[in-house]
């Protein structure tokens, strides 16, 4: 509760015209801004460029904005993303390649997983990784702003215009791929330890 | 939160539960929930110990803005900034609004004496500009630590009972005075505007895209530098008695206020910033650094009892509580010590 109560007066003093709590917000969130950016396009300088765009816009528009923003993340992510979008409109190449590279999971197994060097292990990894693949781009975004970027599965589906369900359902499906991959090593392990 | 019957939940539905995810994402957040259904589900373990490995299993290739693109992104947009607020006219007045300034102090009269504060600091950027004069005073009060941004994008973390004043010039030069302790992360920019701390104990350091940290707290001035290069001015500037010295990474400055002697070592510099971290670094350290450390941070005077215990010391590290009656607990547990208090006076005994 604290941390609430400390945020929202951060930004109660940022739409007073404070320029130190302007550079905390800065602070605190443009690297998670560019890593989200980084992840929609892969292009370092549209993310800068949009970057700016946004702070310079949060700065002038300060007096005009809610007072009461209950998640100030969210507020800049759905700002950043929309600046994405219109900037990539612009560019008509941008939307002919292909988008294997956006928000691509990294998953990771525990230790015990990385002892086993079998093939049928390596195999799962494999596996795992085609299945994951096989989420769209929308699909591994959702997965991304909640997990990465930690917001509520109603914030995904609020920024992403999905349903509810349909959030619920692609974290599942990715779970899904995950426990399988995970499932089968760790029965060999076992073995091996009999 | 809904009560939900987590107990017939399998491992993947754990995994998909928000606030299961929330718990293992961000321990930080404070729900002790899962960790007492945790202890009363025993027959669980297997389950929640997959779900914990599910949800970590999710991890996305990472990208950063490192500080330096960070800072510079900063100042470009600043640069916007202020190009569009000048074109719009609108004024930003006085500076000194700028942040927490709660009081009036003993320095800060005198040094604003004669300096007209008006438009913004972004003007800064621009030194062709015509950019009066501008000044920003900062304080930390006791058990208190702070992070601040200088107009000029350096970043200072002033500890506890701390002042400081800083003002820029139209010419870009960056002038801080500073009474107490603070670490200073210096923006090293192309033009190489002057950056230079006094101290109200004659000494000064003149400063080019560097990291500091410099502590007039007590009898002594230290200025530990971490890296790049300062040059001391120790002295009163106006008397034949001032030296000139400088200092490499890695080496400490000390400077006697009372005489004016001054001695120059090699030091590790972690321990000396360490309380910017909130830490506490303890090497051969005795009641009486614990004293000092106290009366700086608190304000609190120590008084130990039987001069024996001074001989006691310790190795070691620990967080620094910003509470002094906590930080006094874990002293004196360290120092196998009791304590107790009379007044603004600690007590400090043998068991």
């Amino acid at each position: 509760m604290q941390v609430v109560t400390s945020r929202i007066s951060l930004w109660e003093r940022f739409q007073q015209g404070d320029r130190e709590a302007f550079a905390l917000l800065y602070r605190e969130h443009v690297d998670d801004l560019y890593h989200y950016g980084m992840h929609f396009c892969a292009d370092g300088e549209r993310v800068k460029d949009c970057l700016q765009d946004l702070f310079q816009d949060l700065w002038q528009s300060r007096e005009h904005l809610s007072a009461n923003i209950r998640n100030i993340r969210y507020y800049l992510l759905s700002s950043l993303r929309r600046r994405l979008l219109r900037s990539l409109h612009r560019d008509r190449n941008w939307f002919s390649r292909p988008d294997m590279e956006s928000f691509e999971l990294e998953c990771t197994l525990p230790r015990e997983h990385q002892l086993i060097n079998d093939e049928s292990a390596a195999a799962r990894i494999r596996d795992l990784q085609r299945a994951l693949s096989g989420l769209t781009r929308r699909q591994r975004e959702a997965i991304y702003l909640r997990f990465y970027q930690d917001l509520s599965y109603d914030e995904v589906a609020e920024l992403m215009v999905m349903k509810i369900d349909s959030v619920y359902n692609t974290i599942s499906k990715a779970i899904g791929a995950l426990k399988k991959a995970l499932l089968l090593p760790l029965f060999l392990l076992l073995l091996q330890y009999a | 939160m809904a009560i939900k019957d987590y107990a017939s939940y399998t491992a993947q539905e754990l995994a998909l539960d928000e606030s299961f995810q929330q718990w293992v994402l961000r321990p930080e957040g404070g729900s002790r929930f899962w960790e007492q259904w945790r202890m009363v589900h025993p027959e669980k373990q297997a389950d929640i110990q997959l779900a914990i490995t599910l949800v970590r299993g999710i991890g996305f290739k990472s990208y950063t803005l490192d500080t330096a693109q960070q800072d510079r992104l900063w100042e470009t947009l600043w640069e916007h900034i202020g190009e569009e607020e000048q074109h719009s006219s609108i004024k930003i007045t006085a500076t000194t609004k700028y942040t927490g300034y709660k009081s009036a102090w003993k320095y800060a009269a005198a040094l604003l004496f004669g300096v007209a504060v008006s438009a913004g600091w972004m003007l800064l950027h621009n030194p062709q500009r015509a950019a009066p004069m501008q000044t920003l005073a900062l304080r930390t009060a006791y058990g208190e630590k702070k992070d601040f941004y200088l107009p000029d994008s350096t970043m200072v973390t002033m500890n506890a009972n701390t002042r400081l004043l800083y003002t820029a010039t139209d010419t870009g030069r960056r002038e801080v005075w500073l009474d107490g302790e603070a670490y200073f992360k210096v923006k090293h920019a192309q033009g190489q505007r002057p950056f230079s701390v006094h101290t109200y104990d004659n000494v000064s350091v003149a400063v080019l895209g560097t990291a500091f940290n410099i502590n007039s707290m007590g009898k002594q001035v230290q200025v530990v530098l971490e890296e790049g290069n300062v040059r001391l001015d120790l002295g009163e500037a106006s008397s034949n008695n001032n030296h000139e010295l400088y200092l490499r990474p890695g080496e400490m400055l000390t400077y006697n206020k009372a005489d004016g002697q001054y001695a120059k070592a090699t030091v590790l510099t972690a321990t000396y910033i360490a309380w910017k971290k909130g830490r506490l670094e303890m090497d051969n350290y005795n009641l009486a650094d614990a004293a000092v450390f106290m009366e700086q941070v608190f304000g609190q005077h120590l008084v130990v009892s039987d001069k024996n215990l001074l001989l006691r010391k310790i190795s070691g590290s620990m967080p620094i509580v910003y509470n002094a009656d906590t930080m006094l607990m874990q002293l004196g547990k360290i120092f196998k010590v009791k304590v107790g208090r009379s007044g603004d006076d600690v007590w400090i005994n043998g068991k």
